[in-house]
């Protein structure tokens, strides 16, 4: 069966500047691009029918250009009307069945960025399965499409009106958007004449295995710590983990890559695309956590700020500045903050934090062949992990970084 | 009057973790309140887009985010 959406709209721009970040990504990993699909389940409430969760496909897919909108020529180009294949499994596993279209890359030019599957169980559908082409949207911009579809399966239509693909697009490109971009091209030049050319230069191990291992911290001292730094500093609590991360990264001028949601704007927050990038942070870290703080929030922002670029104008600095030094210049350290909502700062007692540490675990969940960075810090509801390349940074490192950023974070959290 | 859109402002930005009227009573930082980094980012760019000032993000441009007095002198300005 098929779902079958009609307009409104259509016509091509330029990729957006977020697009075009994936897009690259997505091209220097080819053919191994599947990696970056990423699916939704949808719980259906009871009572829809196969046609009734057909039709509520149909009307978001009509609301966001984002999803019926095709590579063309290095362009895109939005499609009025099309036909989606939708499978319907009776009786089947959500997760397997996800797992089953993550598992093959999108067909860009031809294929539509959204696959879809129902879930039945006799009459009723049970649950919708969405993947999505990372071309298509970033993991806000799924969520977005689901808070949607959950409105349009209980039969109603979503209050506003969604903003469009195509639209920011154009915005990007106009004069407005190239003003945007000349600044946030300021930052990353400036910020590449006074930063180290790599973070993790000499290669010091070879590693009989795969290359690359994850560590993750389980620690709700941390938490507990980071927290209470940003209540006593002013800051918020991913200032504080970014700087924190910053600071033991081993070299007195760090640069820090933080992928930034560049969900600012109101043009933006409620787009369903892929509007993720880096920014650039840079920081002396050479003096005292606390002095360190200080500068570190004015320092964050212009790295969210320097996030929303042209990735054209950041290529042109990074050429530029590589050739000058005759060696390439890239970070290669990035900073993940993904939790979807930031706790706030929230003061503690020493007595918390003692009792906390006793809770702390490290383990070491993955472990893999390839990656295109040496040294990523995310954080997530289950920790802090750090996934490196041990050729650069062994295990016991590893291990110590992560032991040490916890117990930095619990002194400055101490009353 | 510009300090109640302003007000208005931050209360978008912060999705009314620090509502318009308690960022006009406030006599404490817009950040102590609750207005984290996120919500200064979709701040600065909400006052940009409306009045066509620009935002310097530095220490003192980060001091009048916490200032509404200060920020509806720094929108006034022509």
């Amino acid at each position: 069966m098929n779902v079958e959406f009609a307009g409104p709209g259509s016509g091509t721009a330029p990729l957006t500047w977020g697009q075009r970040a994936i897009w690259e990504t997505i091209e220097r990993t080819a053919p191994d691009d599947h990696y970056f699909n990423f699916g939704r389940i949808v719980r259906v409430p009871s009572g829809v029918s196969v046609e009734e969760a057909a039709d509520a496909l149909a009307r978001l897919i009509e609301r966001h250009g984002s999803l019926r909108t095709l590579l063309d020529d290095g362009a895109q180009r939005l499609h009025e009307k099309g036909r989606l294949p939708l499978l319907v499994h009776e009786g089947a596993d959500p997760e397997a069945v996800m797992a089953g279209l993550e598992a093959t890359r999108f067909d860009y030019e031809h294929e539509w960025p959204l696959r879809v599957a129902l879930i039945t169980e006799g009459d009723a559908v049970t649950h919708l399965v969405l993947v999505f082409c990372h071309l298509a949207a970033d993991g806000l911009g799924a969520e977005v499409a689901v808070r949607d579809l959950r409105v349009l399966l209980l039969g109603r239509a979503p209050r506003t009106p969604a903003p469009q693909p195509l639209d920011l697009a154009r915005w990007q490109s106009g004069p407005d958007g190239r003003r945007a971009a000349a600044k946030a091209a300021g930052h990353w030049a400036a910020e590449h004449a006074r930063m180290p050319s790599t973070m993790f230069p000499v290669r010091v191990a070879e590693p009989a295995g795969p290359p690359i291992w994850r560590a993750l911290l389980h620690s709700p001292a941390l938490n507990l710590a980071v927290r209470a730094v940003a209540a006593g500093h002013a800051v918020s609590t991913s200032t504080v983990l970014l700087s924190a991360v910053a600071k033991l990264a081993g070299r007195a001028t760090t640069a820090v890559l933080p992928i930034v949601a560049n969900r600012f704007r109101r043009d933006t927050i409620g787009l369903v695309s892929t509007l993720s990038q880096e920014g650039l942070f840079t920081v002396d870290v050479d003096r005292p956590f606390e002095e360190l703080l200080r500068s570190a929030a004015p320092a964050a922002l212009q790295a969210y700020r320097s996030a929303y670029h042209d990735p054209a104008d950041r290529a042109a600095v990074v050429a530029a500045e590589s050739e000058r030094r005759g060696e390439p210049v890239h970070p290669n350290c990035c900073f993940n903050d993904m939790r979807f909502t930031d706790p706030g700062p929230e003061p503690c007692t020493g007595a918390e934090l003692d009792r906390a540490l006793e809770e702390s675990t490290l383990t070491w969940p993955m472990s893999q062949d390839k990656l295109n960075c040496r040294f990523c810090v995310h954080v997530g509801p289950e920790g802090v992990s750090l996934t490196a390349d041990t050729r650069y940074l062994p295990k016991p490192a590893m291990e110590r970084y992560l032991l040490d950023l916890e117990s930095m974070l619990v002194e400055a959290a101490r009353p | 009057m510009i300090k109640q859109r302003l007000a208005e402002l931050v209360a978008e930005a912060s999705d009314n973790a620090v509502t318009a009227q308690e960022a006009l009573d406030s006599a404490v930082p817009l950040s102590a309140l609750g207005l984290t980094s996120i919500g200064q980012m979709r701040l600065v760019d909400a006052i940009e887009a409306e009045f066509g000032v620009e935002v310097e993000l530095t220490d003192d441009g980060l001091a009048m985010l916490d200032d509404l007095d200060r920020l509806a002198a720094f929108v006034a300005v022509p």
